[in-house]
């Protein structure tokens, strides 16, 4: 095989093009593994064209039980039983409260991703029917010099956003806003502001990025 | 409050950490899962994929070399190696005449996604002076999972031409990006 036969096959194999066989042969042989990692860095910008989707809940819950099915002796101490014994013999009541709590059904929780004007996905915004409201870039951006970026929401029926405070340089933020309770269909925002924020309360600058909270649902 | 990151998490995981991975699934799974339901079209299947996926997280965390990569390109290609591996095994009998299939990915804007992305600028410029129908079958092959005969048959081309193409357009790529 030529040199750039090897790279056109390792290239195909990234690209996903090759049907099983050739797939493994490839795989199984150990001189393509450097022109393989050299595709996969190549191409892996393209993983961003892929519209993220949220997963069914249940689908951890089935992760973690295959893992306990073949785990290393480490692993295979089910996490209840470590995290009682981590936090000790007088939390074990308080312990159970929670395990109650949790195996009760709950309603699930509301999630949005918010969208460029351009429809291109830039922040997921994830919310608890308690209250409290996480924000987690997708593909962060660097913020123009001289602004920042400030989330509101805007419950449905209200006149105006609520601010639920400016976004930091990384893109992630955990807020818990009293007035805020989070509901299906409460409007998620994030607008460009001068510094430390709106001086009004309001949104001033332009919206960047929007998106409306619903249920977190799988299939 | 701030995450650790995911190539700590990886090491951690490596190390014999198992809740490190839950933090991994916690930052990554709705990217995972999508990237497996653009491949597979399926929401079933896609859960399948991520399922497996991270159990070869697990197992296989010790090999992910930061120095290769970021650890968000490890991720996605363990999960889309996962969703081929469905996709081959259910024959790809996914209709290529899906009217609907790959008109996102494969118009120029959406190239645009790959702005901000490690080396997306240089692999948006180099794509964008492919041909046309090249870019489309590549980004086609790598997004949507399409097999050689799918592409041809949604590009119009013949099938030798096709596979011709992309192996070509491939290592232009490769040449322009170097």
């Amino acid at each position: 095989m030529t040199e750039e036969e090897r790279q056109g096959l390792a290239g195909e194999y990234v690209l996903g093009t090759l049907d099983a066989a050739q797939a493994q042969a490839v795989r199984d042989d150990p001189s393509m593994a450097t022109p393989i990692a050299e595709w996969e860095a190549r191409l892996a910008p393209l993983h961003a064209l892929a519209p993220p989707e949220a997963p069914l809940p249940e689908l951890w819950v089935r992760i973690e039980r295959s893992l306990q099915g073949t785990a290393q002796p480490r692993a295979a101490r089910s996490p209840w039983f470590s995290r009682f014994w981590a936090v000790g013999a007088t939390a074990v009541a308080a312990g159970l409260a929670t395990l109650l709590v949790v195996q009760r059904p709950e309603p699930p929780p509301l999630m949005t991703v918010l969208l460029t004007s351009r429809e291109a996905p830039a922040f997921l915004v994830e919310a608890d029917r308690g209250g409290e409201i996480r924000l987690a870039a997708l593909n962060n951006q660097a913020v123009p010099e001289g602004r920042v970026r400030q989330l509101w929401a805007l419950p449905a029926g209200a006149t105006a956003p609520t601010s639920l405070g400016l976004v930091p340089e990384d893109g992630r933020i955990r807020v818990r806003a009293a007035a805020i309770r989070p509901e299906p269909g409460m409007l998620i925002e994030i607008t460009l502001e001068p510094p430390g924020g709106s001086p009004t309360g309001r949104p001033t600058g332009p919206i960047l990025f929007i998106g409306r909270l619903a249920p977190a649902r799988g299939v | 409050m701030s995450e650790p990151t995911l190539a700590v998490l990886l090491s951690a995981v490596a190390a014999g950490e198992p809740s490190a991975l839950r933090g991994i699934y916690q930052q990554q799974s709705l990217r995972l899962f999508g990237v497996a339901n653009a491949v597979l079209r399926d929401r079933d299947q896609a859960a399948d994929a991520v399922h497996n996926a991270f159990l070869n997280i697990a197992r296989r965390a010790g090999q992910y070399d930061p120095a290769r990569g970021a650890a968000e390109a490890w991720l996605a290609a363990v999960t889309r190696y996962a969703a081929l591996d469905i996709l081959r095994a259910r024959g790809r009998e996914m209709p290529s005449d899906d009217p609907a299939l790959g008109d996102i990915p494969v118009e120029p804007e959406a190239l645009q996604l790959l702005e901000g992305q490690e080396n997306g600028t240089r692999l948006r410029a180099c794509l964008q002076s492919l041909p046309e129908k090249n870019r489309r079958g590549i980004v086609l092959a790598f997004v949507h999972g399409l097999s050689h005969p799918q592409i041809a048959a949604q590009l119009e081309l013949p099938l030798g031409t096709v596979k011709a193409w992309i192996r070509r357009g491939l290592l232009s790529l490769r040449d322009c990006m170097a």
